[in-house]
């Protein structure tokens, strides 16, 4: 087993890893604000691919130039969303509260493909491609790109959390709705943030992908499932263990792809949620 | 005691209406259509469906000028000039919505026949429901092998079988043997794990030992909604084949040919089966990077040097449907001539009749679009005349290559590096 | 709020049974009719199901066609490799998706609600990736049961599917019937208990762990017997097809739009939404853009935001306070 190729594996499980890691980010986020799972966001991300695809194909915007677009109006989409829906679920109990991201999963997916139809389509050229050589080992710019732009937002996300005077309110909204409010934290605008936050994590994903991932309704669900289990396995609620955890996910495929087989490769990542909810259930980082 | 009155009246009516109404020759034939119209592969089903259309048309209108049978004459001249009328249903890729579809097509549609049905599990459960009501059923694109492996007497196929095609696939690579030293001598397979996958695997692993020459190397297997093919690609570089054989469908297509590039990874050659690695949304996913691929084809525009016909029915798909003809929608046009050549010489409407008329088919190939022999079916409803042929993207379009007596551009072999 | 059974009178329900048996007598030469009811009748069975599970037990599953698959499979297995008689096989048709629901069980349901709904998903994908590949069950290229001679025997039927519609309509009213009694015993009562608390459940001594096993090993026991009726209804397993997420989502959808929680939920949303789904496909034959998935994802949100009691809370609405009788209160 050479060296070169274990060092290849690896530097591709990074970069998977990295887009895995950003989507979990913005799930984790909404959940650790509000305790609502966005079963939607699989949705998200594919609404981010095809507004890139969009952007590219009617004005030849590149996808790197529009990603702070793309990241912009997700944020704004995640906003609506939490406006005409989710708040009028919080109120509610936790049964309408699955319903309603629920419904919107198949409302979107629908949605796409009665717009769109159920045609895939591919980013031709962007800048974002061809590979840099590192010795004998071959990174493709696409995910340098997708390790790159995820630590950038991560940080950023990050700082705004735990750096902001916003952040310092989110996060005392998270905590304790009522005390946050009474000090006069708009708590509902908390929330409507960590939508709109979340759903431009989302957005950047979405056009990092859109240089080598091909288009099409049901994309999301290519991703959100392992998503989801990187959010569980680094906790619910925390930022660096959605990191953490995404990356370790995009690693594993990799090697049981490779080593074990690639049909499979994802049974082994769900089989890891069961086992982290069952013998951890905060997950590596999570709060209890 | 309004419900017996109903009956009756209907009963009545329609005993007036057979009274009143002498059965013309000239009333339509009834054929029932099964494709996918919605969901995933919408798009495919309906460019499908439209070659059924070209071919109903032509059968039904005056075409003096295409030197095929039952394009001169208006309708079926068997049946005194009878159109065909063709009744569409979407099955929707559910086997159960298909047979469903079958049995309402037969029952309330009163169809003599029907074509179906582009997903090989679709035609699998109508084509059941045919074989029980005695319904005459003919698949000009589904391809799973042990459609017609059932002793059914009632479903033809003018298709080739996956492992008629992945049988080529060999028969061209000992070609390429003969002429590059014999530098070929292991095959990987990658597949995609849904049924059409999983078959052209188990079709190509049964044949290495017809062809010795040829070792089986890696056998690489993915699941359709995978995120990336990192691991199946280095698989594939760890193992060394000198040829690849694939069966992907064209998303998985762009995103496996992407990442050869970014790994390098260059086999003497890489062949596919189905349109993916030669159709247009590859080519223009990947611009040069597109060339060298051989794709295993069915149909090709190139055709039309040899036979004026195929030019001449491309280009009236072309103005019709507002794209190019491709290998799927040409095999469903050719399936519906052979049924309405049948119909035609079974002089009848009787489904028995219209059966054995198809048993009896014998079409030669200058009749056809396709590069066949000929329409032929043995005992088990199979055309045995069908040939395949192979086409490598050069410079952008797509050439027929192989067999060579059909060539249009001389094939590339081996690739050469990525730029 | 009372969710016991509406308070449909007796002879509504034997009126409208009555109906429902004599119903083949004017569409049963009516393929597509008979079809649709049939179908009706079998998702009604299988969101009552989910109904089980995720309106009385309060445990959202969107992984639940898993269980009508294992119950297809099951049975179809049986009667490929063993040449076994379905009815014979019907109770390791139930068996096998009872087991595995109650060994997914174990885990799952320490976790919370939303930890749940991802565990189901998750399971339920995993068992669909392993089946493509698994040669013995047929991988991707799936089973089909050989066809034999029709009769109740066989429990095929080729030339008249009116059988099919009576066992369909039969499973369909045990299962209901199952459910009212199950939701007036104490059982039912401790379910929902645990769904709207499960703290103060086990502050009284009980386990809510083993509430909500039994509610699933219910479920997952209508589901198997639904998937092995498919299987005789269209001779024809695979993943694709049985074990799909399409079913999950599907089942769930009807549970929820008609009414979850509710005994004539499930019902009432196959009824409404499967005559959707097929006149739709129809009508929008040709431009494939699955409008009812549009419709029930819009209808679902609304229901979320506005009426978490689906169809029938409307209707409760609707027909006002003179249908609202107060049911009599649960006791043990």
């Amino acid at each position: 087993m050479s060296e070169q190729l274990i060092l290849q594996l690896v530097v591709s499980g990074l970069g998977m890893g990295f887009i895995f890691a950003l989507i979990a980010i913005g799930l984790t986020l909404i959940y650790g604000v509000m305790d609502v799972v966005n079963f939607a966001h699989g949705e998200f991300i594919m609404l981010g691919m095809y507004a890139t695809y969009l952007a590219y194909v009617t004005w030849g915007v590149d996808p790197v130039l529009s990603l702070p677009f793309v990241a912009g109006l997700m944020f704004c989409f995640g906003l609506v969303v939490y406006y005409l829906l989710i708040r009028r679920v919080l109120t509610g109990n936790m049964q309408s509260q699955i319903f309603a991201t629920f419904g919107l999963m198949v409302f979107l997916q629908a949605g796409a493909q009665f717009v769109m139809g159920a045609d895939y389509f591919a980013v031709r050229n962007s800048w974002l491609s061809g590979v840099v050589r590192l010795g004998d080992v071959v990174l493709p710019v696409p995910q340098i790109a997708a390790v790159v732009g995820s630590s950038l937002a991560t940080i950023l996300l990050y700082l705004l959390v735990f750096r902001t005077s916003i952040g310092r309110q989110l996060r005392a909204a998270a905590q304790d709705p009522q005390a946050a409010s009474t000090l006069g934290i708009n708590v509902s605008l908390m929330y409507a943030l960590a939508w709109g936050i979340g759903a431009a994590c989302v957005g950047v994903a979405a056009s990092l992908l859109s240089n080598f991932y091909y288009i099409f309704p049901r994309v999301g669900a290519v991703f959100v499932l392992l998503a989801y289990v990187a959010v569980a396995l680094g906790g619910f609620g925390s930022i660096h263990g959605a990191l953490i955890a995404g990356v370790l996910i995009g690693l594993l495929q990799v090697v049981i792809g490779f080593f074990v087989s690639s049909e499979l490769k994802y049974v082994p990542v769900y089989m890891l949620y069961l086992a982290v909810v069952l013998l951890r259930p905060r997950g590596l980082f999570g709060r209890s | 005691m309004s419900f017996t009155r109903r009956r009756f009246s209907l009963a009545a009516g329609s005993a007036l209406a057979f009274a009143a109404k002498p059965a013309f020759a000239a009333d339509p034939v009834k054929v029932g259509a099964l494709y996918p119209l919605s969901g995933q592969v919408a798009k495919s089903g309906e460019d499908t469906l439209n070659g059924i259309r070209l071919a109903v048309d032509i059968i039904n209108k005056k075409y003096p000028n295409l030197k095929m049978p039952l394009a001169a004459d208006e309708g079926l001249p068997g049946l005194g000039g009878a159109p065909i009328e063709l009744i569409a249903a979407d099955h929707q890729g559910s086997p159960e919505t298909g047979a469903a579809e079958a049995e309402r097509l037969i029952v309330q549609s009163k169809v003599v026949a029907l074509v179906g049905a582009f997903h090989s599990s679709v035609a699998a459960t109508s084509s059941q429901v045919a074989e029980r009501m005695g319904v005459p059923y003919i698949s000009g694109e589904s391809e799973a092998t042990p459609l017609t492996e059932r002793g059914y007497r009632w479903f033809f196929r003018t298709t080739p079988s996956s492992r008629t095609q992945a049988k080529d696939f060999f028969t061209f690579l000992r070609d390429i043997n003969k002429t590059h030293n014999n530098s070929v001598k292991s095959i990987a397979v990658v597949h995609e794990s849904t049924l059409w996958g999983q078959e052209f695997a188990k079709s190509v692993d049964a044949y290495f030992k017809e062809f010795p020459e040829f070792q089986k190397s890696i056998f690489v297997g993915y699941q359709q909604g995978t995120a990336d093919v990192t691991s199946e690609v280095q698989k594939l570089i760890a193992a060394k084949p000198d040829a690849v054989f694939h069966a992907s469908y064209d998303a998985e297509a762009i995103l496996f040919a992407r990442t050869y590039k970014q790994y390098g990874f260059n086999p003497q050659g890489i062949m596919a089966i189905g349109a993916s690695f030669g159709s247009s949304a590859f080519r223009d996913a990947l611009g040069a990077d597109a060339n060298y691929f051989f794709v295993r084809e069915h149909w090709s525009r190139d055709l039309a040097a040899r036979n004026p016909l195929v030019g001449e029915v491309a280009k009236m798909y072309r103005e019709r449907y507002g794209k190019d003809m491709d290998g799927t929608p040409a095999r469903a046009f050719t399936a519906m001539m052979v049924l309405g050549d049948a119909i035609n010489h079974a002089k009848s409407r009787d489904p028995e009749k219209i059966r054995d008329a198809l048993a009896a088919t014998d079409i030669k190939g200058d009749a056809l679009i396709m590069p066949w022999e000929g329409v032929k079916f043995d005992k088990t409803g199979q055309n045995i005349l069908t040939r395949g042929i192979f086409v490598q993207t050069l410079d952008g379009t797509p050439k027929m290559v192989w067999p060579a007596d059909f060539a249009a551009a001389k094939l590339v072999w081996p690739r050469p590096a990525w730029r | 709020m009372n969710r016991s059974f509406p308070a449909l009178p007796a002879t509504l329900i034997l009126a409208g049974l009555a109906v429902l048996l004599l119903l083949p007598f004017a569409i049963g030469h009516r393929p597509f009719e008979l079809r649709m009811a049939t179908l009706i009748f079998l998702f009604a069975t299988m969101g009552q199901a989910w109904n089980v599970l995720g309106g009385y037990g309060g445990q959202i599953s969107i992984g639940h066609g898993l269980y009508f698959g294992l119950g297809a499979y099951t049975s179809a297995l049986l009667s490929v490799k063993l040449g076994l008689n379905p009815w014979l096989g019907l109770p390791l048709a139930i068996l096998v998706p009872t087991i595995c629901a109650v060994i997914v069980g174990i885990p799952c349901f320490r976790l919370r609600g939303h930890y749940f709904v991802i565990a189901t998903l998750v399971v339920a994908e995993a068992v669909f990736q392993v089946f493509t590949v698994w040669e013995w069950v047929g991988g991707a290229i799936g089973l089909e049961i050989p066809v034999k001679r029709e009769g109740w025997l066989n429990l095929q039927f080729h030339r008249d599917k009116t059988p099919y519609y009576y066992l369909a309509l039969g499973l369909l009213v045990l299962v209901t019937a199952g459910v009212w009694w199950l939701s007036r015993s104490r059982l039912g009562f401790l379910l929902r208990a645990v769904r709207d608390d499960e703290a103060a459940v086990r502050s009284l001594g009980f386990s809510p762990q083993a509430y909500k096993s039994i509610a699933m090993a219910i479920s997952a026991a209508i589901m198997g017997a639904a998937g092995m009726f498919h299987a005789q209804y269209v001779l024809f397993v695979d993943p694709f097809s049985v074990l799909g997420l399409h079913i999950s989502v599907l089942v769930a959808l009807f549970a929820i739009l008609g009414g979850s929680g509710t005994l004539f939920g499930p019902l009432l949303g196959a009824a409404v939404l499967v005559p959707l789904s097929e006149y739709s496909r129809i009508a929008f034959s040709g431009s494939g853009r699955n409008v009812d998935l549009l419709i029930y994802g819009f209808l679902i949100m609304v229901i979320a935001a506005y009426q978490p009691d689906g169809l029938v809370g409307w209707i409760r609405r609707v027909a006002g306070s003179a249908r609202r009788r107060r049911a009599p209160t649960q006791q043990g």
